[in-house]
């Protein structure tokens, strides 16, 4: 699965300190998952969703 | 996603600091166990139990962080724990074997410190690989 979660937090300015502590998890979980070793749960992807005010799926994209 | 009861970021200072505490603990309880057994009267049976306590205390420590880690680190501890409790099982097993053969046999105090130290080594091991990942 591939996303744009490098972009959205750039946008806004974030660190991945920054976005790691919004969502309640450790910058090492935030940098797998933006470099794909790591898909998150839904209850994590919806929580990212919701933070970046977009739906999942403008996200996350599968790699197929 | 689960809320942690403390702030993810801390979680592993706090774990590091019990599993020092516990393990120091264990120590002193295996080095004392036979003046401990000696010195209980009629009460050497609960004498004898007292090394069990830590690697009990050991658990709760372990459960204590798991509860506290986010789902990635949950998934890389638990990946961590399995591959070096099943690497440590196989040693204690292959040793009995060699027991057989000929090799001092170990007294069960030695099992707690390989499952220890093949955890420990994992755990260097899987840093390292997902170190060369990034």
């Amino acid at each position: 699965m591939r996303n744009n979660l490098p972009a959205l937090r750039a946008e806004r300015g974030m660190t991945q300190g920054a976005l790691a502590d919004a969502l309640n998890v450790s910058r090492q979980t935030v940098n797998a998952i933006e470099t794909g070793r790591y898909d998150p749960s839904l209850p994590l992807a919806f929580a990212i969703a919701r933070l970046f005010d977009r739906r999942i799926e403008d996200i996350f994209v599968d790699k197929g | 996603m689960p809320r942690t009861a403390a702030p993810v970021k801390y979680a592993a200072h706090a774990y590091i600091l019990e599993l020092i505490v516990v393990q120091g603990l264990y120590v002193l309880a295996a080095a004392s166990r036979h003046w401990l057994i000696a010195h209980a009267d009629g009460w050497a049976l609960a004498a004898g139990t007292v090394p069990a306590i830590p690697i009990w205390l050991t658990f709760a420590v372990l459960w204590r962080y798991y509860r506290r880690i986010d789902e990635f680190a949950r998934l890389k501890f638990l990946q961590t724990l399995a591959i070096s409790f099943g690497v440590g099982s196989c040693l204690l097993v292959t040793y009995s074997y060699l027991e057989d053969a000929g090799l001092p046999p170990l007294a069960i105090t030695w099992a707690w410190p390989t499952l220890a130290v093949s955890w420990a080594l994992t755990t260097a091991i899987m840093q390292i690989v997902q170190q060369s990942e990034k």
